[in-house]
């Protein structure tokens, strides 16, 4: 009876396939939440929205139809200035663009006028006083104040049209001057603009041009509900099976696990993808219904054929997205001994593929190529571009054209890429959930490891890989509210963010984990003696301050003189502190305090956690260089980066060349002590000179940098440093 | 058939710390015979046998099942062996058919022959009457039928069952164990485990006792009674240094 044949291969896959999708719709409940509820999420969504977007284009139109302007005005000039705007009203030509259809004019004492405004009764007050008109024949300028009604909601069309007229008032008085002065009136008019073609009219062809941006939230949303669609089937695949006691006897069937995954990902694939046509097909129909309740410009856009089109679109570009969900859910799910612990590891995937299905609507980031290898993103940009150039809805709508990502090597290449990079990923998660399942002391751990992760760890040595990721994640979110959170002073802002970002975090974790602090912070004398560890640190100071000047050499160079707006804003900061307050306190604030706090972050509680507990060179060489990662990336502006890089490169191998964290604190404060001690240094003369000429260091300061920088490695290496003794735990 | 020599298998506690579970494990099943293995709740009863079925890897030493080392061939071994674990392991939206077919197809085995197959299994494990319900449906005797007729449904020379009357009340382990019995009639290898031990003492050919990971006897029931007054219960109590209940 034994099979003649080997076992194992598709056979296997499919057999599994067949069990688990058997299983999966039988359990009615979750076959409705994952296929039938899309179906009726959409039109419930479409329903609340198109009430909505009908209010708010029948606003639009009200307004456009009712552009009318109520003013009032006050004041010795106000009758002669309220019958100038009432001539040139009643011109035919020569008006400005925006012009309101109706305008009216009261003039009324300032009581009255108040009154009105205060009323709601006007739109605008302007109180005109004597000379007023004179100062506007003549030659000066004429102070108008306009007071918007407080009592009407902020409307930006009130002030558009009062600037309109007021735009019209302007263009007949120069036109006056140029005539008196004797000059043609072309003077003032270099060019002229006239638009010909289908040019947009009212303001349902305006609604139209956000079609763009709705189909994106809408493909940004389907992406999130095809990714729900793997949740159930996942957790029922692997940690379901765990739970019902049936995962051992499918782990002795005659196949390589690899296998068993994969059949267990063919079943979750099926459900995921029949998730996407349910929601596609839903999207289409909800959308042709849509068409129909909203304004004509707006729904000749949405014809059912393109429609119908833009879902087969949509499914193939989506197809290596149902692919890569569920074989991430898998992968998350793999390790969980349950039902319930599977769905909590599942909260963070959603963020996760909402995070990168976000980067598609990044501006800057459409058409390049990269973006198609990306996992969500790559899927969601070449469904957005394959909808934008052959979907057709963008029909009559050019800004809908104009917005169509073009991938710089071609949308069917853009699509190869989104199609093989899904393969590929899918392949090596499936890989790695089969490490997973056929890690034995996961397959066969005891519930109560399920909370170990909420349970304070053991004593460590030092932190694990993951603990050091996972403050380093920490801190970056942290950063992330403290920029938004943090007061504008610039000194406050700084000690927020080092507080939050830095110290929170590092305390958090390290009172967390209950670590070695002396081996994790390499808290010790460089060297081991005084005379060694005094040369280890001044050759630390020399290196920072020689690191900076040669750092801002390169990369002034490099920028050429074109630096981004943040970055410019960074350096007048700084500048204008240094020159406001006091040295040491600005020497304190931008080079002690940085210094002591990322550097007990970056080269103490992260780079040990990446180097372990068990280092080698390989192993130390890659913790060096992922804590510079993290430390350019926590300095935000891209400009930085490059330098904190290299900065994060030397201090991380100084750390583990002396054993010391010490001359790494000393370094970074040198390293950013010395632009606060030069400009301190420098004349006012000399900074408007150095601001205005072209950007660059002279050659001298460079020379001296790099004589720093000699210098403070013959020191380092004078000082003959001891390495840390190799700890003898985990 | 199934031979096992100096296993030993060591966890990792949640300290940190290397636990033992078995500890130099050594026996023998040979073709035809029925072996219980006893011992207390976490003797390394457990760890054995899925080492035995490749669930698990070795610390060290060496486990064969017709001649397939689980380590170098764990394919054969699975091939060679229906495992029944102390859960039935059974699906419960599946029907006893959808659970063996499935089954079948994963050993590859040709679909004329596996219909054959379950046709035979079905009526020799009375299991006709249920054949097309739910499995959740099921009583647990039914299920642990359904169970032992997934083991055999490749038709292995060698069975390895892990607490199968776990779940089962006294008639439904009587009726596995007389089974059990039949199955060993036509010639399988049986390596069970179980606390039922009155009900077991005379079906198997031998016994081994561990405890704390170790064998601490082995033999027929005859052996393992003799010089002692009672049966295997009373010997086994003796042998592990507990009370007689």
């Amino acid at each position: 009876m034994r099979s003649p044949h080997p076992t194992g291969g598709w056979p296997a896959r499919l057999a599994i396939a067949r069990r688990d999708l058997l299983e999966f719709i039988r359990d009615r409940r979750a076959l409705f939440i994952t296929l039938v509820m899309p179906m009726a999420m959409y039109p419930l969504l479409a329903l609340s929205s198109t009430l909505g977007i009908r209010t708010a284009i029948f606003e639009l139109d009200r307004r456009a139809e009712s552009q009318r302007l109520d003013f009032v005005f006050s004041g010795t000039n106000a009758e002669p200035l309220a019958i100038r705007i009432g001539m040139l009203a009643e011109r035919e030509e020569g008006k400005p663009e925006g012009w309101p259809e109706t305008i009216t004019a009261r003039v009324v004492d300032p009581q009255s006028a108040q009154s009105l405004i205060d009323e709601g009764a006007a739109d605008a007050w302007i109180d005109v006083p004597g000379g007023s008109l004179s100062k506007l024949d003549g030659a000066g300028t004429l102070p108008l104040e306009v007071r918007l009604s407080t009592v009407r909601p902020p409307d930006r069309r009130v002030k558009e049209n009062v600037l309109a007229v007021m735009r019209g008032l302007a263009d007949e008085a120069r036109l006056a001057r140029l005539r008196r002065a004797g000059l043609p009136a072309s003077l003032i008019e270099p060019l002229r603009v006239n638009f010909s073609g289908d040019v947009p009219q009212g303001s349902a062809a305006a609604v139209r041009d956000i079609l763009p941006a709705v189909t994106a939230a809408v493909l940004v949303l389907l992406a999130l509900l095809t990714a729900t669609g793997a949740f159930y089937p996942a957790i029922d695949a692997i940690a379901g099976e765990k739970e019902r006691g049936t995962i051992e006897t499918l782990l002795i069937a005659p196949c390589p696990m690899f296998d068993v995954v994969t059949g267990k990902f063919l079943a979750v694939f099926a459900v995921t993808l029949a998730t996407l046509v349910a929601n596609a097909i839903s999207i289409v129909l909800t959308s042709t219904v849509l068409g129909r309740f909203l304004p004509g410009g707006f729904a000749s856009g949405l014809r059912a054929g393109d429609l119908a089109a833009c879902g087969l679109l949509t499914l193939i570009a989506y197809a290596g997205l149902a692919a890569v969900a569920s074989a991430l859910c898998l992968t998350v799910t793999a390790a969980a001994k349950s039902a319930k612990e599977a769905q909590n590891t599942l909260t963070p995937v959603v963020m996760l593929i909402a995070a990168l299905a976000g980067v598609a609507l990044v501006p800057g980031v459409e058409g390049r190529l990269w973006l198609p290898a990306v996992p969500f993103a790559g899927h969601v940009a070449v469904a957005k571009s394959m909808l934008s150039t052959f979907g057709g809805w963008g029909h009559g709508s050019q800004t809908v054209d104009d917005a169509a990502p073009q991938f710089s090597l071609g949308l069917p290449v853009a699509l190869a890429i989104s199609v093989v990079s899904s393969v590929a990923l899918t392949w090596l998660l499936l890989a790695v959930t089969a490490q997973i399942v056929a890690n034995e002391e996961i397959l066969f751990r005891g519930p109560e490891e399920a909370t170990r992760g909420f349970r304070r760890p053991p004593h460590r040595v030092v932190p694990t890989v993951w603990q050091g990721c996972g403050a380093v994640a920490l801190g970056l979110a942290a950063l992330w509210y403290a920029q938004g959170l943090a007061p504008g002073e610039f000194v406050p802002a700084l000690i927020v963010q080092q507080a939050v970002a830095v110290l929170l975090p590092l305390l958090a974790v390290a009172w967390w984990q209950r670590v070695d602090a002396r081996h994790t912070f390499a808290i010790r004398l460089p060297g081991g003696s005084w005379p060694r560890a005094g040369a280890a640190l001044a050759g630390a100071a020399l290196l920072g301050g020689g690191l900076f000047v040669v750092g801002a050499a390169v990369a002034l160079a490099a920028w050429r003189g074109e630096v981004s707006p943040e970055a410019r804003r960074f350096a007048d900061q700084i500048v204008d502190l240094i020159q406001r307050g006091p040295t040491w306190a600005t020497v304190l604030a931008l080079a002690v305090m940085p210094a002591v706090c990322e550097e007990l972050f970056f080269r103490g509680w992260a780079l040990s956690a990446f180097v372990g507990s068990r280092p080698t060179r390989r192993r130390a060489a890659v913790a060096v260089v992922a804590q510079a990662a993290a430390f350019a990336a926590f300095h935000l502006l891209p400009e930085r980066m490059p330098q904190t890089f290299v900065m994060g490169l030397v201090l991380g191998g100084l750390v583990l060349a002396t054993g010391s964290i010490l001359p790494a604190i000393v370094a970074h404060a040198a390293h950013n002590a010395t632009p606060v001690l030069l400009v301190a240094a420098a004349s006012p003369e000399e900074l408007d000179s150095l601001s205005r000429s072209t950007p660059g260091l002279p050659p001298w300061s460079v020379g001296v940098a790099l004589g720093c920088l000699v210098g403070g490695a013959a020191l380092l290496a004078l000082a003959r440093y001891r390495r840390l003794p190799e700890p003898d735990g985990t | 058939m199934i031979e096992v020599r100096d296993l030993v298998k060591e966890y990792r506690a949640g300290s940190g710390k290397a636990v033992r579970a078995v500890d130099g494990v050594s026996f023998h099943v040979a073709d035809g015979e029925m072996v219980g293995l006893l011992g207390g709740n976490g003797a390394g009863k457990t760890t054995t046998m899925r080492i035995v079925a490749t669930l698990l890897a070795p610390t060290s030493g060496m486990a064969r099942v017709a001649g397939y080392d689980v380590r170098t061939d764990p394919i054969g071994v699975r091939r060679s062996l229906g495992y029944v674990s102390a859960t039935t392991g059974v699906p419960d939206r599946l029907s006893p058919h959808e659970v063996l077919d499935s089954f079948g197809r994963l050993h590859g085995i040709d679909r004329r022959l596996l219909a054959d197959r379950i046709a035979s299994l079905t009526a020799s494990l009375d299991l006709v009457g249920f054949l097309d319900r739910p499995c959740g449906r099921l009583s647990s005797g039914q299920r642990q039928r359904v169970s032992l007729a997934r083991a055999l449904v490749h038709d292995p020379p060698a069975l390895v069952l892990d607490e199968p009357t776990s779940t089962l009340d006294v008639v439904g382990a009587r009726d596995l164990f007389a089974m059990l019995q039949s199955l060993r009639a036509e010639g399988r290898t049986i390596l069970v485990s179980t606390h039922r031990l009155h009900e077991i003492e005379h079906r198997c050919d031998r016994f081994v006792i561990i405890d704390a990971g170790r064998i601490v006897a082995s033999g027929s029931r005859a052996e393992l009674v003799a010089e002692r007054s009672g049966g295997l219960e009373e010997a086994f109590f003796a042998t592990i240094g507990g009370g007689a209940a």
